[in-house]
């Protein structure tokens, strides 16, 4: 059954392996030349001794540089990455047995179906942990440079760091592989178990996160009305890089937050959310399809 | 070579007062039937006669809702591997995996089951002049039933089960296939169930009949003793149908539609010759027809047949 998932997801591990080179290759460029202008920006030195309040201008001027194309441009795109891959690995995985008949041929040899798709998703789980645990090495890396200026705990920095963007692959796949049973089509089960997953991806990132562990609420540093962004990314509520402000409490003069130090707590929370999902969706999946002989 | 008579030894297939339901329609009911040890047996039927899902059933990929299925005396389970390893299975148009190579799917079947045979499978493509570094892409039609077949007689199963097996294939390709099914039957002392529409080839090739129409048996026994049972009757166009011997299968206004006479296949032994009366033998063609073209429910005289050889309720007319 190994040779066997292994030769039938073959062409679809070649393709993860070239988005992953792709990607390796994209961040290798952009890392390299983020190291050398951090490094010309004197900011080293200065985030040694500040959270960069004695060096705007190379704050600002890194900031300039990058902070466009490594904070937005690549959120954007990669916000969907991680679903794309998920669906378009999963789908087809029972859907296109149900398409071209070969479910008869696949499920009348000695090994029940139940065994079948077990061995399956247990294999083509473990490739997605791989990639996706590759992935975030490679943007981890990549961002390095910038994490010193902006923590990772902000949300378009977040996403592709730690555990999430591994449960957000595996979440999608596995909506996908239910959608692929009770669809019967690979394409409509592509979509069907894409919009869900974005839903849920964005409700979390954006609704339910911010209250994964209860706000701090801290002193202001700034006089009320005046507390603008800081430099960079910098909050000028709290003083401190990396602090997720919240917003202002009502009838009180401090700030909510979440300190920057609650990235791995966090992490744990969502990703536990993400893989619950998946397993929901893969054990839903194994029971229907055992059941279906029933 | 062949067995018909079952008595004592157990049969290879043995269906009893076997159904099927989905929701609330039943896909097959009250279905009893034998498949004695070494036969070749044909079932026909008409498409939602019940066929899919009694062969589903049979080879465990589908519990009964009621009755049981037993394969050489063992009763089967859906979703177990014990009653998957014992009936090898083509199912209709071949499913094959597309980019494998000929060799792959032999991999894959040799992952899957613990008995196979590679030298047999290997050794058929061989014989037909396949290559095993083929993909199955680029094989004809015959071809990949070729592959299909070998795979199932390569997992060594004692029961095979065919669905509509040559219905995709050019005449040429028909005959090679049952040939192979035919040789490998005598060879290896295999039984085969063929679920199949072409009657022509049912005929040369099977020693068993099986009539399957609206989810229940119409007729099931060795085909040259139903042969010997039904008589072709032309009487006069006003004889009533009481008047008949036995039991009226099927009567049509004769030919022309207008004439004088009647056609009418009776289930009898041995018909009295009457005045304007003739009795013919029944070709195989003419008894499938016959059962498959009737569309009034007829009790048979004796209720006590059994259950296998009853007809059911024909409510629902042939469809084609």
């Amino acid at each position: 059954m190994i040779w066997v998932s292994w030769r039938q997801h073959r062409s679809q591990a070649i393709a993860c392996l070239g988005v992953l080179a792709g990607l390796a290759i994209y961040a290798i460029v952009v890392g390299s030349s983020m190291r050398t202008a951090f490094g010309h920006d004197g900011l080293t030195g200065c985030l040694a001794r500040s959270q960069g309040t004695i060096c705007p201008a190379g704050v600002t001027a890194f900031m300039g540089e990058f902070g466009s194309e490594v904070n937005i441009a690549f959120w954007s795109v990669a916000l969907i990455v991680p679903g794309l891959i998920g669906v378009l690995v999963g789908a087809p995985l029972i859907a296109r047995e149900l398409e071209y008949g070969t479910w008869r041929l696949a499920w009348s040899q000695t090994v029940t179906r139940a065994r079948w798709l077990t061995v399956k998703l247990a294999l083509v789980t473990g490739g997605l942990v791989v990639l996706g645990a590759a992935m975030t090495a490679v943007i981890t890396w990549y961002r390095a440079p910038m994490d010193q200026l902006t923590g990772h705990l902000l949300h378009n920095i977040y996403d592709f760091e730690g555990l999430v963007l591994t449960a957000y692959i595996l979440c999608a796949f596995g909506f996908a592989v239910l959608a692929g049973l009770l669809l019967r089509r690979s394409i409509p089960a592509m979509i069907a178990a894409f919009i869900p997953w974005l839903v849920i991806r964005l409700v979390v990132e954006f609704l339910l996160r911010p209250h994964f562990l209860a706000p701090v609420t801290g002193p202001q540093n700034c006089a009320a009305n005046e507390c603008g962004d800081g430099i960079g990314y910098v909050p000028q509520a709290t003083g401190h890089i990396g602090d997720w402000i919240l917003g202002q409490p009502a009838n009180s003069t401090g700030y909510l937050y979440q300190p920057a130090d609650r990235f791995w707590p966090f992490q744990f929370i969502e990703a536990g959310i993400f893989v619950a999902l998946t397993a929901a969706a893969l054990g839903a999946t194994i029971w229907l399809l055992h059941r279906r002989a029933a | 070579m062949i067995q018909h008579d079952a008595g004592g030894s157990v049969p290879a297939l043995r269906t009893s007062r076997l159904g099927r339901r989905y929701g609330r329609v039943w896909g097959l009911r009250d279905c009893t039937l034998e498949v004695p040890a070494g036969a070749v047996a044909a079932l026909v039927g008409p498409n939602g006669a019940g066929k899919t899902t009694l062969l589903e059933m049979i080879i465990g990929l589908l519990e009964p809702t009621e009755g049981q299925v037993s394969v050489f005396g063992e009763t089967s389970h859906a979703e177990t591997a014990q009653t998957l390893a014992r009936v090898g299975y083509v199912a209709q148009d071949h499913p094959l995996y597309r980019d494998f190579t000929v060799a792959n799917m032999f991999r894959l079947g040799r992952a899957m089951n613990p008995s196979w045979d590679q030298t047999l499978a290997a050794g058929r493509m061989d014989a037909l002049g396949i290559p095993l570094q083929r993909k199955i892409k680029n094989l004809s039609g015959g071809q990949r039933a070729q592959v299909s077949l070998s795979m199932a007689l390569a997992k060594r199963a004692p029961l095979l089960v065919l669905d509509e097996p040559v219905s995709s294939l050019d005449p040429v390709a028909r005959l090679e296939f049952m040939r192979n099914v035919m040789a490998s039957a005598a060879d290896a002392d295999l039984t085969f169930l063929i679920s199949s529409h072409v009657v022509s080839e049912l005929e040369r090739f099977c020693d068993w009949l099986i009539i399957l129409a609206d989810g229940h048996v119409q007729l099931a026994g060795p085909a040259d003793d139903l042969l010997a049972a039904h008589q072709l009757l032309t009487v006069p166009r006003a004889t009533p149908d009481a008047e008949l011997p036995g039991t009226v299968i099927h009567r049509t206004g004769g030919d022309p539609p207008s004439g004088q006479h009647s056609t009418v296949l009776v289930r009898a032994d041995a018909v009295q010759d009457r005045p304007g009366w003739q009795a013919d033998p029944v070709s195989y063609e003419q008894l499938v027809m016959a059962y498959l073209q009737r569309r009034t429910p007829l009790r048979t005289q004796d209720d006590r047949a059994p259950a296998a050889e009853r007809p059911g309720p024909n409510t629902k007319a042939v469809t084609r």
